[in-house]
């Protein structure tokens, strides 16, 4: 009887492998040639593309290609690793390592970095991944946070940029754990967390809940197909809006302001919100304004930068509603603020 | 028309910039955007991306529809349009303008030398020998310039060979031009513009801004009254030579 039962489904499940088959080559086929054809049109438009825009478009185009290559490959490794998450390691693994109780969960969380050294762009898919797979909002962010400076990469670079000079390196990753896990812990008052969420990734949450359908690869394939469709025209419009911004806002304005123990702070983190540089290397980038600028200045552009900038907020508006990012650049840049301020008059 | 850009838009935008990005590497110009350091990461990752790009078009031979897909207000659905169009504007741009350098424009609104590239450039020049100074680069001399403007440190170092783009010197453009370069950290975002001041007058007529120069000459107090530089290089020659392949410093 069972077998009966099992055959008829056997077969169905042969033939739509067999048609899956033909019809999958040829797709393939046609997206190997229409990458092909992408590169054929580059290299031809290399020498005799519209040349001779005006300088200033010319920069605009070059900057913001700059952040986007800069950023794609984080982005495809912040994709993978949420797939990783969702698809390919069982639920149980990562929720058994937490402590039960909220405040060590959170602090456990801020450590996630240590073994995910993904720039912070590629940390907005994988805390997406995260919150699907059943960490809470709050948890999430604590995640997003703590993440970009509680990572291996960050601490060699800051290390090999800073030594132990002036307190830096310490205040920064003290500040980058403190700052996420103040942020988990307010959010976690809120009475009603899915309403942090934009309405469509909410409802992408409550679909997904429990069942999952196809087999492994299927759900890979479709959780990039997904992934990429949200975060891509995220990422291009931040780094045109970065570039843009680069582009209009004289950098001496910012530098002027280097040596007020209260101002540098704020131009300082204004800096880090307009230049949108990676966690991993804003060390070597601030390294040569660390001569005009009080170190406090410093540590507010490396706690606040990786957090919040123009390319971050882009990107995790995919995920939180406006109002969220509102208020956690608000808390984010209160407390960086205090940090600078802190280590300019107390160190 | 709406699930459809819903669903390919992110493919799309991610096929292209990906094969952008291999073929930057492949022609040598990925160094126009980003640190060389990033190059093998990034052409690794834009792989793996074209290699999901292509499994993810082979399954939509497939794709059962699915009724998943959350209702969408007409606004939410205007701003996600005019977002893909604008996205895509950007990165056929990115397909079909070629690749170029940062120009003085940017130069300039960056303020050339506004920060210092390498603390330590002065103490070591004091070491170096003759070849090492020859091989200094505009990165050495505008960090020493800018600790040190006593003559006597200049005496025995002449600058050979010295390759930079041309910008003029916004306090006296007639007479004064920077050979300059930008200097990356991470990417062409972050690049800082560093300048050694030449004093070349009616340099315009021969070098247009924004052309590649090799100076060789020697150092001497500004003849230039509304300059703001102590010291200049003054030429020798000035040759007019190709942009290099790799036109930023790192």
């Amino acid at each position: 009887m069972t077998v009966r039962l099992e055959t008829p489904v056997r077969r169905e499940d042969h033939r739509a492998s067999r048609r899956w088959g033909a019809r999958h080559l040829i797709a393939a086929g046609l997206g190997v040639l229409g990458i092909v054809a992408l590169i054929a049109l580059r290299a031809t438009t290399a020498e005799s593309g519209p040349a001779g825009l005006p300088d200033v478009a010319q920069d605009l185009l070059t900057l913001s290609t700059s952040v986007i290559i800069e950023s794609l490959p984080f982005i495809v490794l912040g994709i993978a690793l949420s797939i990783l998450v969702q698809v390919w390691i069982p639920e149980a693994w990562l929720l058994r390592i937490l402590p039960r109780n909220q405040w060590g969960r959170r602090a456990v969380i801020s450590l996630f970095g240590m073994f995910l050294p993904v720039c912070e762009c590629g940390n907005v898919p994988l805390a997406r991944g995260l919150v699907r797979r059943g960490f809470t909002i709050p948890e999430s962010m604590v995640f997003l946070v703590a993440a970009p400076i509680l990572n291996p990469v960050t601490i060699l670079t800051t290390h090999a940029a800073f030594g132990f000079d002036d307190g830096i390196l310490v205040a920064r990753l003290l500040g980058g754990f403190l700052i996420a896990n103040v942020l988990g812990w307010l959010f976690s008052l809120h009475p009603e967390p899915q309403s942090l969420l934009t309405g469509r990734f909410a409802e992408e949450c409550r679909i997904d809940d429990g069942h999952r359908h196809g087999t492994r690869a299927e759900q890979t394939v479709d959780l990039f197909v997904r992934e990429s469709s949200i975060l891509m025209p995220a990422l291009v419009i931040g780094a045109l809006v970065a570039g843009g911004i680069q582009v209009a806002v004289p950098r001496d304005v910012l530098v002027a302001l280097g040596s007020d123990p209260l101002f540098s702070v704020l131009a300082m983190m204004a800096l880090a919100f307009v230049i949108s540089v990676c966690s991993n290397v804003d060390a070597f980038f601030i390294l040569p304004f660390a001569s005009t600028f009080l170190p406090g200045s410093i540590v507010a552009f490396l706690v606040f930068g990786p957090i919040i900038d123009i390319k971050m907020l882009a990107l995790m508006r995919t995920t939180y509603s406006t109002r969220t990012l509102l208020r956690v650049t608000l808390v984010v840049g209160l407390l960086s603020a205090v940090l600078g301020l802190v280590v300019n008059y107390v160190v | 028309m709406w699930s459809s850009v819903q669903r390919w838009r992110g493919v799309a935008l991610i096929a292209a910039i990906s094969a952008v990005a291999l073929w930057l590497a492949a022609s040598g110009q990925l160094v126009l955007y980003i640190h060389p350091r990033y190059i093998v990461f990034t052409v690794i990752m834009a792989a793996i991306a074209l290699v999901l790009v292509v499994a993810a078009v082979a399954s939509a031979a497939s794709r059962r529809r699915r009724d998943e897909e959350a209702p969408v207000s007409r606004r939410e659905r205007a701003l996600g349009l005019s977002a893909a169009a604008i996205a895509g504007a950007f990165v056929i741009g990115m397909l079909v303008i070629p690749p170029a350098t940062l120009s003085t424009a940017t130069a300039e609104q960056r303020q050339i030398n506004a920060t210092a590239a390498d603390l330590d450039a002065l103490d070591d020049a004091a070491e170096a020998d003759d070849a090492a100074v020859a091989r200094f680069t505009v990165r050495e001399w505008s960090s020493i310039l800018r600790q040190t403007s006593d003559l006597g440190f200049f005496a025995d170092k002449p600058v050979t060979d010295l390759v930079g783009f041309v910008a003029p010197d916004p306090d006296d453009p007639e007479n004064v031009f920077y050979i300059s370069r930008f200097v990356i950290t991470c990417c062409a975002v972050d690049a800082q513009p560093l300048g050694v001041p030449v004093h070349q007058p009616g340099w315009q007529d021969e070098f247009p801004v924004d052309s590649w120069v090799s100076v060789t000459g020697e150092f001497a107090a500004n003849p230039s009254e509304s300059s703001l530089q102590p010291l200049v290089v003054m030429p020798d020659a000035i040759e007019a030579v190709e942009q290099p392949s790799e036109p930023y410093l790192f």
